[in-house]
């Protein structure tokens, strides 16, 4: 079984399958956001979708001269948007036209689009959906 | 090659909190020991074990855990051990560091190793093992499934539900966010008695013309007609040409449901490949139903940057 050997190299932190905050992904995180750059951008709900593999919201956003380019946000699992709070918009949901701060990872391909981090509504409440991506290596 | 593959070994973290969880009761498992059975085995009126059931019981699907969502067979024994069941080695594991958690891009990679650190492997023939590396290395554009198609058969493991009936059964593998994002498939598997189609009449299709019977106590579903576009495990990039023949095998104990799958092509392989046995937990709930499952719209892989990947 010598040509297995390589196997024993194979290293884990098992912490990690305790899963506790992670975001499942089919797709490698890191290669499609940058996990040390976090960006703030505001505008208003375009749409929140529900869906595999992940869910996403969309968000409208005005640039200086009034123009509106919609932005992408990656977010998590039904499961972990229910545990966060996000429901149906008359119980506290999120819906349509709501105006809300978006902290995100940001998207390597320089798209805009990000990884959700945190949503801040107009009300001043805060849905944390992931860790920041910014502790130390 | 097997080195080759690990080397080549790109990553992707996945804890699945999503899957098949829906409304399964959530537990969070830092091994992957099969679940021990309990209770009695029901059998329906023709005498068979009855298989019938929501079978999402480990809640999580599996947690990602490495020995259940791919077939390679890595038994995770503690936070600080784990083997390869087919080898018996050791698999080296990093301490449980406890002072801070692992970023993202450790935590990928930690998982992605360990994932592709099982030596059950299909041995191609030489031929293809270029290919196989390539598919492998590139999955982020070559996964047949990723961008939410059907996993295809075997890779779509064990059911989340099985209605079992008098002259066949009902298989639902609900679609999937995790390890690889895939849209729902169904089978209805006669097990009448009948004859398989000759695989020349037969279109290949992602779970081909499965037929059941009972040998002793274990259901056994052979399968051939398949389309070639898709992979026989959840991770690398294992081919397989339109005669390939999978031969399932379903055995119920008390709460648990054990399920392999022997891979056989004549084109592809120098030999048959099984995987390593899979269990699965019934939903303990007595009224327990399969929740529908999210529709599948895959909006990442195209702002990939790099060939990390699971």
């Amino acid at each position: 079984m010598s040509r297995f050997t390589t196997a024993v190299v194979a290293t884990i932190c098992l912490s990690t399958l305790a899963g506790a905050a992670r975001v499942a992904a089919h797709h490698s995180i890191q290669a499609q956001f940058d996990i040390n750059k976090s960006f703030t951008i505001a505008g208003n709900v375009a749409k929140v979708e529900w869906i595999n593999p992940h869910s996403y919201l969309t968000l409208n956003v005005k640039d200086a001269d009034g123009k509106v380019a919609k932005w992408a946000f990656e977010m998590g699992a039904a499961g972990q948007l229910r545990r966060t709070g996000l429901s149906r918009a008359d119980r506290g949901g999120l819906k349509a036209g709501d105006a809300v701060t978006i902290k995100a990872l940001a998207a390597r391909d320089g798209s805009n689009s990000g990884l959700l981090q945190e949503i801040t509504t107009a009300d001043g409440r805060v849905f944390k959906l992931r860790p920041d991506g910014t502790e130390e290596k | 090659m097997t080195s080759r593959i690990i080397v080549a070994a790109g990553a992707l973290w996945l804890c699945s909190s999503v899957l098949l969880a829906q409304e399964a009761p959530q537990r969070l498992r830092t091994t992957n020991a099969p679940p021990k059975p309990s209770g009695v085995t029901p059998r329906t009126a023709d005498g068979h074990p009855d298989l019938s059931g929501v079978w999402n019981g480990l809640g999580d699907n599996l947690n990602g855990v490495p020995n259940q969502i791919v077939n390679n067979g890595i038994a995770i024994e503690s936070e600080t051990s784990a083997r390869d069941l087919k080898s018996g080695l050791t698999v080296a594991v990093f301490p449980r560091n406890t002072t801070r958690v692992l970023n993202e891009e450790q935590a990928e990679r930690a998982a992605s190793l360990l994932r592709r650190s099982g030596s059950n492997r299909p041995v191609y023939k030489p031929e293809y093992w270029e290919m196989v590396k390539n598919f492998d290395h590139n999955s982020n554009e070559e996964d047949p499934s990723n961008n939410c198609m059907p996993a295809g058969i075997p890779r779509g493991g064990i059911p989340s539900y099985i209605g079992q009936f008098p002259n066949y059964v009902i298989f639902i593998y609900p679609g999937q966010g995790g390890l690889i994002a895939t849209q729902t498939m169904y089978r209805m598997i006669p097990t009448d008695g009948r004859k398989h189609t000759p695989l020349q009449e037969l279109d290949g299709t992602y779970t081909g013309e499965g037929i059941g019977h009972w040998e002793g106590d274990t259901l056994v579903v052979d399968s051939w007609g398949f389309t070639p576009n898709t992979w026989f495990d959840q991770i690398g990039g294992y081919a397989h040409g339109e005669n390939m023949h999978v031969v399932e095998r379903f055995r119920r104990e008390g709460n648990t449901l054990t399920w392999t799958a022997t891979v056989e092509d004549p084109d592809f392989l120098l030999e048959p490949w099984t995987t390593t046995p899979r269990v699965a937990l019934l939903n303990a709930r007595a009224d327990a139903v399969l929740p529908e499952s999210l529709p599948c719209s895959e909006r990442d892989l195209s702002h990939i940057v790099t060939k990390e990947h699971h």
